[in-house]
């Protein structure tokens, strides 16, 4: 059932902040992704790419290259690259759905912006002489994962679209003589190692949370890295079966989580301890509230709890706050929460 | 797709609503920039405008959206049809314009899909065509790429658009209100473009707990259930709606009393605008407001409402003002509307203006000078530590500001690269698709122009090869990709003891780092050379990293002689590997210095002839471009040292205040005289 070639999630030593965070985004989508900074050789990459095994089923229309779910309106199928299943859909025939599990979709960094946003299908073009749009990337990646590996590296005018896409989860192409825009709603995860750079603030913001990710000191969990990878590299097959059960309870729980999310309730009073954290840090904008709520309420789920209490709260703001705070041009990005608090008191203080 | 968020439900940005909602009444206020910090519900605003447009009457069937009240506009089709054509209301339109749109979508061209069905050349309008009579909204403008800046500049300006492409040619109006969104931090607008903006906004996030509290919540059950969550708004939304309508209607009815006009012409002069853009948006604007309010006259107060908007970013002295911080509680009913910096602003407007009716005086009328507002961003130079050696100075970073444009020229040579300060023309299948041309070079083919350069051939070629669609060699176009470069900038700083003079190291770490904030804003890559006691040192190898830059500059201590010679040796070693590595790069280089050389590198030399001579030779490779950044004090005794080592280098010369932008204003200037 599992690919053998994947690391199992559950594997992965120590990195707490880090799978949280994944999960958090897993249970609930609305919380627009998360940005893991670190050095290299931190399981960055692994974690994310081993995300695609316990993440929950979607049910999509079958073969759609919009993903479009079955509910929704049949709005895109117009332009849709696939004849017979849109004459069928505009026609009133109901078409047939799939359960498969949500998807990881990679951005390369040197993907060019047509394949990004879509461009115009060539094949359609020459031999049937139809006008047909090839999705691109970003449609696959509707309800989905956007997974870009180095995203501070990735090219300038690329990001802008994706900014233009995750703002509104609308893609809209105006290119190359197509005009079309589809739905592309997704969770960005992005890695980054900050030594080649910071990520333009834009971006940075669109990113709801933010883990930073170092090496794991602990010598015991350092040689239990080691282990497990010449285990995992030794027979990938063997490992795998070994951690099934593991990656089997961790699907449910998430399952569970996702059940619960929506009656989870907030106290009003904590409401206000969020927008004063928010104030506190002195961050731009209102994003960073919404989304501490949104984890918040998501961490209650995953807890298990149906009432989001402090405790929730802190971790949301641990994970919320870092990358929001009204930097000082070009200072780094503050990597813990006491240091934000406290620096956001004392800038009151001066300002 | 997911409904959008109501407008009505948005909690607090008064100057914001007010502002868009001034321009859904009135096209001829002149559209709408709001600026302001991320995640302040600027484009959920302006997308949600779309709900509340008033109808407009186009010409039946016309693609064009003719306005039938306007003959002298119509399309030739419209006109070859004559008469009075039958008309129909549809709503308002609200054109997104993507920043990856090419021209061909922007401007209109031949229809693609009729040119590969049947292989006939037919008109596709552009989105200038979709908002005729609408609005044309662009996201994070300041990043719109200039060849398309320049076309919508061209069809704001004229109220036209002009197709000529592909043998089609056309001209159609296009009245459109444009509104944009930015967020400084990425870039400032155009100057040109800048100016095009009626009103002017700066958004900022709610400093209230309650107000936030408010948001979090609204935002909460809209994403629960967006749909049941417009349900409930309905009625508002509806309300607001008919108003804005009833308000356009009554808008031709609202009489401005002459004795305003000098009211608003003596706004204009004590804020020093050029030009009478600002005069007629403000006029256009209170005359809008009126309407909406349901008066049949303009008052004062309503020019005093829109002042602030119209005059923001055309006051010719003032930089465009950092995102305001939370100023405490507007003093008056009146001003609620106003809150912050604009209320702040809007009060100076006031007073300034000699009228006996600005009633709402207080005595907030300490608008920093920009230094200082700017200036803000860096901590007060606290008093120097003492470094552990004789005579060594850290000195805090002095106040920044926002440097003046300069770039490499652009030119033909093809490279790679990504960035953001030179435009140039990029061999990799990467970079934004400008335009095509004829011709296979690289392999990079545009199909959609080479399609339509085909499609009008179809009829008569020849399809037996059982595909719908013939295309010949002749009909291949290629891309033209074009994107800008970050350049390669090396810093060049004077850390000797004469730096550390009266608070001129503070100053030019300042410059230096405001250097660094415009060279992070254009992605660009930066080296740094520090030269004192005797050496030169790269303290920065080449990177990315501005932020590994920022922090070193923090660091950089001062004392000791100065080894002009040996930091413009180290200057050549690393611009010749850099030049090595890639041909096609044009790096520049920013010399910091008061150009009081000490230390010669050969024990006998003259320090200052030295010096002068090795620039002569650094200055033979044409590719390196200099800049001087003169720290000298002007003062009793100047040297004009650092004067005779530009021109030595051939490099441009600054005093370190001549770096900084008067941006807008200059060129505003300029182009509206």
């Amino acid at each position: 059932m599992s690919d053998p070639s994947v690391y199992p999630f559950p594997a992965i030593v120590g990195q707490e902040r880090m799978k949280l965070a994944l999960i958090l985004n897993v249970i609930n989508p609305a919380l627009s992704g998360v940005l893991i900074r670190g050095e290299k050789g931190t399981a960055k990459s692994t974690a994310v790419r081993a995300l695609a095994e316990i993440l929950p089923e979607i049910e999509v229309v079958a073969d759609c290259p919009f993903q479009r779910a079955p509910w929704d309106d049949a709005e895109i199928c117009r332009d849709c690259p696939r004849a017979a299943c849109r004459e069928g859909i505009l026609g009133g025939a109901v078409p047939g759905t799939v359960r498969r599990r949500i998807r990881v979709v990679e951005l390369p960094i040197g993907a060019t912006e047509d394949r990004v946003v879509g461009t115009l299908d060539l094949e359609s073009a020459l031999k049937r002489g139809e006008k047909q749009v090839e999705p691109g990337l970003l449609a696959a990646a509707h309800r989905g994962i956007l997974y870009v590996d180095e995203v501070n590296l990735l090219e300038d005018h690329v990001v802008d679209v994706l900014l233009d896409s995750a703002a509104m989860g609308v893609c809209t192409v105006e290119r190359e003589g197509i005009s079309f825009s589809h739905p592309a709603r997704f969770t960005l995860v992005g890695t980054m190692n900050p030594e080649e750079g910071e990520l333009r603030p834009q971006l940075l913001d669109r990113f709801g949370l933010c883990v930073h990710v170092e090496g794991v000191h602990d010598a015991a969990e350092r040689v239990a890295v080691m282990e497990r990878r010449a285990a995992f590299d030794a027979d990938p097959e063997r490992f795998d079966r070994q951690w099934e059960p593991e990656v089997r309870g961790w699907v449910e729980k998430i399952r569970l989580a996702q059940e619960r999310l929506s009656e989870v309730r907030v106290d009003r009073g904590l409401l206000f301890e969020i927008a004063r954290y928010g104030l506190d840090a002195g961050v731009d904008g209102h994003r960073s509230d919404i989304v501490m709520l949104k984890a918040a309420k998501t961490h209650a789920a995953w807890k298990g709890r149906l009432e989001v209490m402090r405790a929730d709260i802190e971790a949301a703001a641990e994970l919320a706050l870092p990358h929001r705070v009204r930097r000082q041009p070009l200072q780094d990005v503050a990597l813990d929460l006491k240091t934000i608090r406290r620096a956001g008191s004392v800038g009151q203080g001066v300002s | 797709m997911r409904p959008l968020y109501p407008f009505e439900a948005l909690v607090g940005q008064e100057e914001m609503r007010l502002a868009l909602v001034v321009n859904a009444v009135n096209p001829r206020a002149g559209g709408v920039l709001l600026r302001g910090e991320k995640g302040t519900a600027k484009s959920t605003a302006v997308r949600a405008l779309a709900a509340i447009l008033p109808e407009i009457a186009v010409v039946r069937g016309c693609p064009l959206h003719c306005d039938p009240a306007r003959p002298e506009e119509w399309c030739p089709a419209c006109r070859i049809a004559g008469g009075q054509p039958a008309a129909e209301k549809r709503c308002a339109p609200l054109v997104t314009l993507p920043l990856n749109a090419t021209e061909d979508r922007v401007i209109g061209g031949i229809d693609l899909g009729a040119a590969i069905r049947d292989g006939v050349s037919s008109m596709q309008p552009g989105l200038l065509a979709e908002a005729h009579q609408g609005i044309l909204y662009i996201d994070e403008v300041n990043l719109l790429d200039d060849h398309l800046v320049d076309v919508v500049l061209d069809a704001s300006a004229s109220g036209t658009n002009v197709v000529e492409r592909e043998g089609i040619s056309l001209r159609h109006a296009c009245r459109f209100v444009l509104v944009g969104t930015m967020n400084p931090e990425e870039g400032e607008l155009r100057p040109q473009l800048l100016d095009r903006f009626g009103l002017c906004v700066e958004v900022a996030a709610e400093g209230e707990l309650e107000k936030r509290v408010l948001l979090m919540e609204r935002r909460e059950d809209y994403d629960r259930d967006p749909r049941g969550f417009i349900a409930r708004w309905e009625d508002q939304s509806r309300e607001l709606a008919a108003r804005i309508a009833l308000a356009r209607e009554r808008l031709a009815r609202v009489r401005f009393p002459g004795r305003l006009r000098s009211f608003v012409s003596e706004l204009s002069r004590e804020n020093n605008v050029a030009g009478h853009r600002a005069d007629l948006v403000m006029e256009q604007a209170a005359c809008a407001l009126a309407a909406y309010e349901g008066r049949g006259e303009v008052t004062s107060m309503d020019i005093q409402r829109v002042a602030p908007a119209a005059l923001r970013h055309r006051r010719r002295e003032a930089l465009p003002p950092p995102p305001p911080p939370p100023l405490p509680d507007p003093p008056e009913k009146e001003n609620d509307r106003e809150d912050g910096e604009n209320g702040g602003r809007e009060e100076e407007t006031n007073q300034t203006a000699p009228q006996e009716d600005a009633p709402q005086n207080d005595q907030r009328n300490e608008t920093l000078p920009p230094e200082a507002l700017s200036a803000e961003a860096a901590p007060e130079p606290p008093p120097a530590r003492e470094g552990g050696e004789s005579h060594e100075e850290v000195f805090a970073v002095g106040a920044t500001f926002t440097v003046q444009k300069f770039s490499t020229p652009k030119d033909r040579v093809l490279r790679r690269g990504s960035g953001r300060r030179s435009r140039s023309r990029v061999s990799l299948k990467q970079g934004r698709y400008v335009r095509s041309v004829a011709g296979v070079q690289n392999g990079d083919i545009a199909f959609d122009a080479t399609i339509r350069a085909a499609a009008p051939h179809q009829r008569r070629r020849d399809r037996t090869n059982g595909l719908a669609f013939v295309l010949r060699d002749e009909d291949l176009r290629e891309k033209v990709r074009e994107r800008r470069l970050g350049n390669f900038l090396l810093f060049l700083v004077d850390a000797s003891g004469s730096m550390g003079a009266s608070g001129r190291m503070a100053a030019s770490k300042g410059a230096v780092m405001s250097l660094l904030l415009d060279a992070y804003q254009k992605r660009d890559r930066v080296a740094m050379i520090s030269f004192r006691k005797g050496e030169a040192t790269l303290n920065l190898p080449p990177t990315s990293s501005v932020e590994a830059a920022a922090r070193f500059l923090h660091e950089l201590p001062v004392g000791g002689r100065t080894p002009l010679s040996a930091g413009l040796l180290k200057a050549h070693d690393v611009l010749r590997s850099q030049l090595l590595k890639d041909p096609a790069l044009r790096p520049i280089t920013l010399v910091i210095t008061d150009g009081k050389a000490n230390a010669p590198l050969g024990e006998a030399n003259p320090p200052v002839e030295e010096a002068l001579a090795l620039a002569g030779r650094l200055a033979a490779d044409e590719r390196i471009r200099f800049m001087v950044v003169d720290t000298e004090e002007v003062g009793m005794i100047t040297f004009g040292l650092a004067r005779r080592l530009a021109s030595a280098l051939r490099a441009e010369y600054f005093k370190v205040d001549n770096l900084k932008a008067e941006a807008l204003l200059s060129v505003v200037k300029g182009y509206t005289q």
